[in-house]
């Protein structure tokens, strides 16, 4: 195969002037406002190369999915791993409360469903869309959580699926304790001074003390959520009224953008409310 | 007559499945450390067929949508592969481009100066590690590939023929 091809003298001048010209228009491109050269990039991208970015977000969803897939397997088997340990438990569990006299445990209901987060250019950073069985229908609001802690709450629901908030929602409370009971309050997300979204730990009278990396789990107090699900782990102590109480910084377990499966539970309130207080924190538990 | 119809023919149809695969693993080759740069080996390649001008406007059309696929340096890839598309051409017209070892070193050298004026340019991540190491490691890789295809293609043309 040859590839000789020597243009005369003047092709040559005029291969000169055509690649000067094209290489004075780069720069003319190079010194657009960025506006412009956006324009010229959505343009290209939404024509020639469509079908490019197409397939290439193609082949990102399913090494996506087959991320998903690895450590959906993983975490199966560590709940396999967990559900026959406890099976021990349960017995002795029963076998206890036969002896002592209280009645049998209510076994939490859950249903697993995807958490798909909202977009934070459209300003709903803090929302999420909880999809489930069709048959699946909540009481809301009821408290989403993933295997290692809380995600938020299920605030809407219709259909297998709804809407929920993140616990990085303003809104957001939850009532915890530490795992012997020895402090409870209420808990809420927190943007700590480094703008990283933290939660604060409030009402702990002031002869409370917490030490930096105690476990926080959920109270159960006010049905939005389980007993003895995680939340965080305390980082230090955060600010002090008046010598009445304090609050503590805590740093959350799982963080929104990590969650893609969560569990949302369909038992109501676990413990039964004395007064009309349970049903004022319910709804904002 | 026939030759000509058959190089054509097989050149280009290599040459938009180099391009074809660029655009489609562009986020792969990415992030590899070392990957053929198959838009540059593309070009090269079809400077072998082009005339000059002709190659500097393939340079340009593939540097603008270069740039608008990495979503920076619009007008700089338009600028380095233009020259590079010229320089290649006319290069290809001065040093006799008729024997395959010739192809197999324009490629190497040829995509190691061109990843050289992309880093130059600030279209690459800057480095004297990357410039004569991963510049070099690339250049190679796009020479053996580029190389490779030129090769089956220079031996259908051939069987053809």
């Amino acid at each position: 195969m040859r590839y000789l091809t020597v243009g005369r003298p003047e092709s040559q001048r005029r291969d000169l002037v055509l690649a000067a010209a094209l290489a004075f228009f780069s720069l003319f491109l190079a010194g657009l406002s960025l506006d412009s050269r956006l324009s010229i990039t959505e343009v290209l991208r939404s024509s020639i190369l469509a079908p490019f970015l197409g397939a290439q977000s193609m082949f990102a969803r399913g090494a996506d999915l087959s991320e998903q897939v690895t450590t959906l397997t993983i975490e199966r088997e560590a709940l396999a791993a967990r559900v026959l340990e406890a099976a021990d438990l349960e017995l002795e569990n029963q076998q206890l409360r036969a002896i002592t006299g209280l009645p049998g445990r209510r076994i939490s209901e859950f249903a697993v469903g995807e958490v798909i987060p909202g977009a934070p250019e459209a300003g709903v950073s803090h929302s999420f869309l909880f999809r489930t069985r069709a048959d699946v229908v909540p009481v809301t609001p009821a408290g989403i959580s993933a295997p290692d802690g809380i995600v938020g709450v299920l605030r809407t629901a219709h259909g297998g699926s709804g809407l929920g908030e993140f616990w990085t929602h303003p809104d957001f409370r939850v009532g915890v304790r530490t795992p012997t009971g020895s402090a409870t309050g209420i808990l809420r997300s927190f943007l700590a001074p480094g703008g990283e979204t933290m939660m604060l730990l409030e009402g702990i009278p002031f002869q409370t003390d917490i030490p930096a990396g105690t476990l926080l789990v959920t109270s159960g107090i006010g049905g939005v959520h389980p007993a003895g699900v995680p939340v965080g782990r305390v980082v230090e102590e955060a600010e002090s009224r008046s010598g009445w109480s304090h609050s503590f910084l805590v740093e959350p377990i799982v963080r929104p953008g990590q969650v893609r499966v969560g569990l949302v539970w369909l038992v109501g309130s676990v413990l039964p409310s004395q007064d009309s207080s349970a049903a004022e924190a319910r709804g904002g538990d | 007559m026939e030759t000509e119809r058959s190089t054509w023919v097989w050149s280009g149809f290599s040459i938009v499945l180099l391009l074809i695969l660029h655009f489609l693993f562009r986020p792969l080759f990415v992030r590899l450390p070392l990957a053929p740069n198959l838009l540059v080996g593309a070009l090269l390649l079809a400077t072998l067929h082009l005339r000059a001008g002709h190659a500097a406007f393939l340079g340009f059309s593939l540097g603008i949508l270069e740039a608008a696929m990495a979503l920076e340096g619009m007008g700089w890839y338009a600028l380095a592969l233009t020259v590079i598309g010229y320089v290649g051409a006319r290069a290809r017209d001065l040093l006799f481009a008729d024997a395959r070892f010739y192809v197999f070193s324009y490629l190497f050298v040829g995509t190691w100066l061109a990843e050289s004026v992309l880093l130059l340019l600030g279209t690459s991540p800057p480095g004297l590690v990357r410039l004569f190491v991963g510049g070099g490691a690339d250049a190679l890789l796009t020479a053996l590939v580029c190389g490779g295809v030129e090769a089956m293609t220079a031996s259908l043309v051939d069987r053809q023929v």
